[in-house]
């Protein structure tokens, strides 16, 4: 995915735990993990105006765009 | 109408389903029985009366068809391959009912079940015509009776399965988007 999640840095930044967030933002932890390693494929407008509001930052902090090939989502194929 | 549960149109789709499945199983079985019967049971025909059958208005002794070989076994053989196929379609199908009634039936492997239908429904067609070739091989008398035309019901099914087969792999990357998304 070309498409960056800044988390680590902006918590480690914040002096915060990922536990403590997903408290504050109501997001599970496993989620939140998702969303750190960057597995997730999207990502709510709900959530992100959470992670911003907890984090004090905007959605260009957290996400870049770093330019490479796109995800296979065709890996679905059952045979 | 419920979707799920005891009364709705699914919990009738699987009764009817493992019906099918049994009755084709025996079907199979019974097949099976008949072909090893009449394969041991040839040695031991003689030229006397066993009986007659009348097909297409001919009266066709049973001896002389149970003697035709390898006619016979072409089309015991064929008969076998046809129940067959419709035991891996409903079993296919039951596998894909199990998933709906887990209430997650957009999961990858149902469209390679689905994509198995379609290829047996294939077969099913083309061993009807063995079928038929093989009745035809083993009693002549009843050319009449069989006719060698094309089932476009079958073949318009055929296309049902395989557009379904697409519908649920897109269904089953939906499914995949909606888990990682946050």
């Amino acid at each position: 995915m070309p498409i960056r999640v800044n988390l680590d840095r902006i918590l480690v930044q914040r002096r915060m735990s990922l536990t403590e967030l997903a408290d504050r933002v109501g997001v599970t932890i496993a989620n939140l993990s998702i969303l750190k390693t960057g597995k997730a494929r999207a990502i709510r407008f709900s959530t992100l105006d959470a992670l911003c509001r907890e984090l004090e930052c905007q959605p260009g902090d957290l996400l870049r765009h770093e330019p490479g090939p796109p995800d296979d989502d065709e890996g679905m194929d059952a045979g | 109408m419920r979707a799920l549960g005891p009364g709705s149109v699914a919990s009738l789709l699987k009764i009817a389903l493992d019906c099918a499945y049994v009755v084709l199983l025996l079907a199979l079985g019974a097949v099976a029985i008949a072909a090893v019967a009449i394969i041991l049971s040839l040695p031991f025909i003689t030229n006397g009366p066993h009986g007659a059958i009348t097909i297409d208005g001919q009266v066709v002794e049973v001896g002389i068809l149970l003697r035709r070989w390898p006619a016979l076994e072409a089309t015991l053989l064929s008969a076998g391959l046809y129940v067959a196929a419709l035991v891996v379609i409903i079993n296919r199908l039951r596998q894909v009912f199990t998933t709906l009634t887990q209430g997650d039936p957009f999961r990858p492997e149902n469209v390679g079940r689905l994509r198995v239908v379609g290829l047996s429904l294939i077969a099913l067609e083309v061993i009807g015509y063995l079928v038929r070739m093989a009745v035809l091989w083993l009693a002549p008398e009843a050319k009449g009776a069989i006719q060698f035309s094309v089932n476009l019901s079958g073949w318009f099914a055929i296309l049902a399965v395989f557009v379904l087969a697409e519908v649920f792999r897109e269904g089953a990357r939906l499914r995949s988007d909606a888990e990682l998304t946050i």
